[in-house]
């Protein structure tokens, strides 16, 4: 059986009123053992400073961590290297740090966060941890748990910061906070109420939920990241026509027997597949965009857009991490939903120059169509954490 | 009677040169020309590639082509036509 995909997503609410986050959350594919590490550090205090502190010690972390050192000797490491509070007697930023490996074997360290809870389905499963006293220089013993364990498909590993669990702190109806059982619970029930319930959408809920805890006054940064270990969600893209005409028969082949959903992007592409499945394509003209051209509809495609003008947008709101679900519906919109639903995405790009928009004695390499699809596998695999690539045809 | 057919080039070319603008053309029209027209979209009328037609955006208005389409182009264009019709 196929090794499960690791879906990671991670949302955040700033302390209201500040600059910057003093959570921090980095997380890095292996690209050749297979699998990922990541790191959640929680500043000393908030702000512009508590972002400093958490991004020195996450990102010293991740550095560590993605070497070949034992992870314990790791977290030692940075807890001996990283400054401390001398008044408080605490360190100046938390940190977990989750190393997992696409056989589903996990290893972390925590430090001074809230425990990470471990799912499988919406039951939640126990994870025994060692724990570690360790003596730093005239402020006596620091904690660390140190655990490792077997994960299957379908299970899912939360961390969040105290944001969390401490949110609704001294309101009525919750005068201790949200507390870290009730959080608990709050994630089963969603997992309970949605079995397949993305990373993304839970980490966002569990954030939303604290906000709302909150009276939708951040109280303190609030932050969560969710790994699912999962089936997953496969994206074909075909954008430009092949080569030559005889390829044009596989695209509407690869449409009919892709296992996942499919989009198109690019008129000529779209009048290709809809010839060779012998369906029409229809311009959706029930919503207009000044600056994105309308999708259309045909029937066993997904999506359907324009071609660089929409993949332009798009690449644009991955890169500044827009949230789809706050802006107009256009197709570029769309694109960028359905690029963020899916874990494996797949570009076929045809690389017959449209003469339309690009001088034919321009050299090959300076194609519109092919630099951007680059641009965007770059972007959803570096900063979505997804398997993205292409093929040219 | 049939509808006519107003066709908008939604096309990449087409629509850096102004074609959404095209497509809001039902908003200029009165309430007994909208029972008389269609107005559709079209993701590439393949017209750009051919030069001899002139600039983009296109439209297509039954059989005609129209180059640089303006929606007051269009609503001209469209006139003439309900303008014939009624003459017959």
């Amino acid at each position: 059986m196929a090794d499960p995909f690791i879906e990671v997503d991670f949302a955040q609410q700033s302390k209201a009123g500040q600059g910057a986050p003093g959570d921090v959350f980095v997380s890095k594919r292996l690209t050749q053992e297979g699998g990922l590490v990541c790191v959640l550090a929680d500043g000393l205090g908030s702000g512009i400073k508590a972002n400093v502190l958490a991004t020195l010690t996450a990102t010293m972390a991740m550095k560590y961590a993605r070497s070949d050192m034992n992870i314990r000797k790791v977290a030692q490491i940075i807890m001996a290297t990283l400054p401390v509070c001398s008044q408080r007697k605490i360190g100046y930023s938390t940190f977990t740090i989750i190393d997992i490996r696409s056989n589903g074997q996990i290893r972390v360290v925590e430090h001074d966060n809230p425990p990470f809870v471990l799912l499988h389905g919406d039951r939640v499963q126990r994870v025994s941890k060692q724990d570690f006293a360790i003596e730093t220089a005239g402020l006596g013993l620091r904690r660390l748990f140190y655990s490792r364990f077997q994960a299957e498909q379908g299970a899912r590993l939360i961390v969040y910061s105290d944001g969390i669990s401490q949110s609704g702190m001294g309101s009525r109806s919750m005068p201790l906070g949200w507390t870290d059982p009730s959080t608990v619970g709050f994630l089963t029930n969603r997992v309970r109420s949605a079995p397949d319930i993305s990373a993304r959408q839970l980490c966002r809920a569990a954030v939303a939920q604290a906000l709302n805890n909150d009276g939708h006054t951040a109280k303190d940064d609030i932050s969560c990241a969710v790994i699912n270990l999962r089936t997953p969600r496969k994206l074909l893209v075909l954008t430009g026509p092949p080569i030559d005409k005889t390829r044009d028969k596989r695209l509407g082949r690869m449409v009919a027997e892709y296992p996942g959903r499919t989009a198109i992007c690019g008129g000529t592409t779209a009048n290709i597949v809809a010839r060779e499945l012998g369906r029409s394509v229809e311009v959706d003209l029930r919503y207009i965009d000044p600056d994105v051209p309308p999708a259309s509809r045909l029937p066993g495609v997904d999506l359907v857009t324009e071609g660089t003008l929409t993949m332009s947008r798009a690449a644009e709101l991955l890169k500044n991490r827009t949230d789809p679900e706050q802006l107009r519906n256009n197709a570029a919109v769309q694109l960028v939903d359905a690029f963020l639903q899916s874990d494996i995405i797949e570009f076929v790009v045809g690389t017959k120059i449209n003469e339309a928009h690009q001088d034919p004695n321009l050299p090959v390499e300076l194609d519109i169509r092919r630099n951007l699809i680059r641009q965007i596998v770059g972007i959803l695999n570096e900063k979505y954490m997804k398997q993205a690539s292409c093929e040219f045809i | 009677m049939t509808k006519i057919e107003i066709t908008i080039c939604t096309g990449t070319a087409c629509y850096v040169m102004g074609a959404g603008r095209l497509l809001l053309l039902q908003d200029q029209l009165s309430d007994r020309q909208l029972q008389q027209v269609e107005i559709k979209g079209c993701n590439c009328l393949g017209l750009c590639k051919q030069g001899r037609y002139g600039k983009a955006p296109y439209a297509r208005i039954g059989d005609e082509v129209i180059a640089e389409a303006t929606p007051d182009a269009l609503l001209a264009a469209l006139k003439e036509r309900l303008a014939e019709w009624e003459g017959d």
